[in-house]
């Protein structure tokens, strides 16, 4: 799932695939073998390394038992895992076309490396290491936010399913003592559509609290718009203003922030490119405009994260980033009024609705 | 160079999308956002209102209600954004009450604490009167009954009837009913509106999920279990880390809820129905599950014989003292609980509790000083709530009678027994296991990240702060309003410690 969901975020350090043994381990000819770290093996222990909890808490030992490659041995991850720490790509086929900044990075791979070129008093490379460093650093956090933030956004989806089985079948047996009218029909079909109308038939119960009377008329017009759901009308604009967006709309398959990292790492891309034509003529620069880059990307961040929230228009016509969350509009209007429409983003079940009835 | 460029046209489309979407609004309003909101202040002279010093903490919580539009935006609006789209000041003044009856409000709000604070005292202090504490509580009744509906009037009446409950002497060790629609209801709409309930299932199932990496078989030992909600997420979390074919099988996983025995004839049903939900809900996601409960004794005591562990199993002890948790659990019966853990052999214990604070700020004040502290805490998620959705009010008031009324009648007469039960008086179970010489247990990475992504999606005053290795703390701007923490039981080997040391 994971290699397969992103090629995006590989795109630029993607060769041509190797071609792997059933193990799927690929080692060199070498008289002494060494393991070729292949993107997709870097992105299994990747995975693995974020199912332990980062590169701090994963141990060798615990990521060879999840990543479960035949023929992948300790050592291998040890020194890997080491690398991985620093926050090195240790890829051989990262960046053909980088190769000055490739050399340098490989040569800080090891402290000794380091050692060797400060003793030979060489500051810029040791200020060029570093800059590489911390970009590496960077673009391994943001890969594991990444991670955390798939991660999460099934886990509430997950939540938010279960919690719709119990409303339902608390509805249910609602119904099942008289408390409801159309009792008849879904007692043995459990069709989404009857659910949903039993979802709204039900809701007058919470109406008998006197609630929600007003607010429904005023949403009604919105229907199926997840914000708006929530912020009627004129107010959605300032509500949203930084971080109401639905983080996990599926328009495109991935989340905004998810877009948003993407675009971070074209950044990263361009910034490689810069540091290697400083490397070539003006050493100087380098450290200031990796600084000011990393200055200029937490803007741009902002600016990203805000993005899809304002190309809503105001009347909530155009949801181009953040609301078309593909679900089933029609058969849903009966439901408006119940809570249970209010925050899909919050809760994921928006994505659920079609299926939270399999298991229920 | 290029990337400026690059730069530049961003901006300019953003700009350009500013346009459109701010059309609603005077472009006139666009450009001094920051300084407008946060400049602006309610037209309230606090000095008039801060009697007592004692006070003066307190009643900055209940201002807020009464200008909830200028503190949420002056929050919201970061100053790195100076273009917010849309800030319509005149469309919110109107809005808000003229400045006479805030003071007014405020006064009474004032009046309020004061009368709730006398009737506390009445119940316990030295001169202890429960004929004096009848005639406060009437009083107090009187007054919420002439007054509108402000926050602070609402958040008083359920201290009110929190204080008559313990007058009463009603709820000691009720049995919660089983919840009904209207309170999942309430309930599902928290969870919409805040990280509360969120933000302690995620944190300790993640932190249960890295300590049984690899394990075949997990067997969970739930104290009360209630509807199952924190484990829908976990039995996704086991499927989905193992979708790379060549990765082990997701675990086998078991449930063991733990239950009262006295419980009624409901209760139990409500526990076998949880048992067939998440079995239900573990086969549509492919996960191999089985579901057991185990009876606490006649006096609520975990006789860890009781629990079938079977060998090779990873156990784990989760205690969620956490909405819709209700009262009846007592001091020592989470604590024969919690105490089981090494004889049970259980690699992790995770607890998710309220942020108590004992006996006020300053430590001396008792059961006043507890009681205002709760004040304090659900004023502040009060404050959380009305924040996130200045428009819902109603649906506000439905979580607030039917989850934080009784959650205040909860920890109301906690903080009441806490004084009567034990004496010593402990701020929480954290406190208690390090005493027990349970080891913590550190939280990763990713854990911290999951729980400041979540707080993402909510209002921004809500924070996460790391307390210790092993605890993270939910905060609603500088109030701690509830803490999850990891442990390991101080059993000699830890099966624990082998997952971590290399």
């Amino acid at each position: 799932m994971f290699s397969s969901k992103k090629p995006t975020m590989n795109s630029h350090e993607r060769p041509p695939m190797c071609v792997q043994g059933d193990s799927g381990l690929v080692l060199t000819t070498d008289p002494k073998p060494r393991l070729r770290w292949t993107v997709e093996l870097h992105d299994r222990f990747v995975d693995a390394v974020a199912q332990l909890g980062g590169p701090d808490k994963a141990t060798p030992k615990t990521i060879m038992r999840v990543m479960g490659v035949k023929g992948l041995t300790l050592y291998h991850l040890k020194s890997h895992l080491q690398k991985f720490r620093l926050g090195k790509q240790p890829h051989k086929e990262f960046n053909d076309h980088s190769k000055d900044a490739l050399d340098m990075q490989r040569n800080a791979a090891s402290s000794s490396g380091i050692m060797s070129r400060t003793a030979m008093n060489n500051d810029r490379n040791v200020q060029i290491t570093e800059a590489l460093r911390m970009q590496k650093e960077v673009q391994r956090r943001l890969h594991e936010q990444l991670e955390v933030q798939k991660h999460l956004q099934m886990r509430i989806e997950a939540q938010g399913k279960y919690m719709q089985s119990i409303l339902e079948k608390a509805y249910q047996s609602l119904a099942g003592e008289g408390a409801m009218i159309a009792t008849g029909s879904y007692k043995d079909q459990q069709n989404q559509a009857t659910m949903n109308q039993l979802g709204a038939m039900a809701f007058p119960s919470l109406q008998d609290l006197h609630l929600f009377n007003n607010d429904q008329l005023e949403i009604s017009p919105q229907l199926d718009r997840p914000l708006e759901d929530f912020f009627p009308s004129n107010e959605i604009a300032l509500c949203l203003g930084k971080k109401r967006p639905n983080p996990y709309s599926y328009s495109n398959g991935k989340s905004p922030l998810i877009w948003s990292d993407e675009l971070k790492l074209q950044e990263f891309e361009s910034h490689e490119e810069n540091l290697k034509n400083n490397i070539d003529h003006d050493h100087l620069q380098i450290a200031p405009s990796i600084i000011n880059g990393g200055m200029e990307m937490e803007s741009m961040s902002d600016v990203y994260e805000a993005k899809p929230v304002l190309s809503v228009d105001s009347n909530g016509e155009k949801y181009e980033g953040s609301s078309k969350v593909g679900r089933p509009s029609a058969p849903r209007r009966a439901t408006v009024s119940t809570p249970e429409r209010m925050s899909p983003m919050i809760r994921g079940g928006g994505l659920g609705q079609t299926r939270n009835l399999s298991y229920a | 160079m290029q990337r400026k460029t690059e730069m530049e046209v961003v901006d300019m489309e953003y700009m350009m999308e500013l346009a459109f979407s701010g059309c609603s609004s005077t472009s006139s309003t666009t450009g001094f956002g920051d300084l407008a909101w946060v400049d602006w202040s309610p037209a309230v002279d606090w000095g008039h209102f801060s009697v007592e010093n004692d006070f003066s903490g307190l009643l900055e919580h209940y201002g807020l209600p009464c200008t909830p539009a200028a503190q949420d935006w002056s929050t919201n609006v970061s100053p790195t954004s100076t273009n917010c789209p849309g800030t319509p000041v005149e469309e919110f003044q109107p809005q808000l009450p003229p400045p006479i009856e805030i003071e007014r409000d405020n006064n009474r709000g004032l009046r309020l604490v004061h009368l709730l604070m006398a009737a506390a005292e009445a119940l316990t202090g030295a001169n202890k009167s429960s004929d004096l504490a009848r005639v406060i509580l009437a009083r107090l009744r009187e007054l919420l009954a002439e007054g509108g509906a402000t926050n602070m009037e609402r958040l008083a009446e359920h201290f009110t009837d929190a204080l008559q409950r313990l007058l009463d002497g009603v709820g000691r060790h009720e049995d919660q009913p089983p919840n009904s629609g209207e309170v999942l209801e309430a309930f599902q709409l928290l969870q919409d509106m805040s990280p509360y309930v969120k933000f302690g299932h995620f944190t300790a199932n993640q932190a249960i999920l890295e300590s049984v990496v690899g394990e075949r078989r997990v067997h969970i030992v739930d104290y009360d279990i209630m509807e199952g909600v924190q484990w829908a997420s976990l039995m996704q979390a086991m499927v989905s880390q193992q979708e790379t074919p060549s990765l082990a099988p997701p675990p086998h996983l078991r449930i063991t809820a733990v239950t009262r025995l006295g419980g009624s004839r409901r209760s139990g049903t409500t526990v076998l129905d949880t048992g067939r939900r998440l079995a239900a809900f573990a086969a549509s996601v492919g996960l191999s599950f089985s579901f057991g409960q185990c009876r606490l004794d006649a006096d609520d005591q975990l006789r860890p014989a009781a629990v079938k562990v079977v060998k090779g199993e990873a156990v784990v002890l989760n205690c969620a003292l956490h909405p819709p948790h209700l009262p009846w659990r007592s001091a020592a019966s989470i604590a024969s609980f919690l105490g089981s853990a090494g004889e049970l052999g259980a690699r992790i214990v995770t607890v998710v509790e309220e942020a108590v604070v004992v006996g006020g700020s300053d430590g001396s004040g008792g059961f006043v000083g507890s009681f205002m502290e709760e004040m304090k805490r659900y004023s502040a998620m009060w404050d959380s709530l009305e924040a996130g959705f200045p428009m819902q009010g109603k649906a506000r008031g439905v979580v607030e009678k039917l989850i934080l009324g009784p959650m205040i009648a909860g920890s109301v007469g906690r903080a009441y027994r806490r004084r009567e039960e034990s004496g010593e008086e402990r701020e929480g179970w954290a406190e208690w296991l390090k005493e027990a010489g349970f080891q913590r247990i550190g939280l990763s990475f990713f854990n911290l990240c999951q729980s400041r992504l979540l707080l993402g999606l909510f209002n921004d005053g809500y924070k996460v702060d790391e307390e210790g290795p092993n605890k993270l703390v939910l905060c609603w701007k500088n109030c701690r309003l509830l803490s999850a923490s990891v442990w390991s039981a101080p059993a000699t080997e830890s099966p624990a410690a082998s997952c971590f040391s290399w």
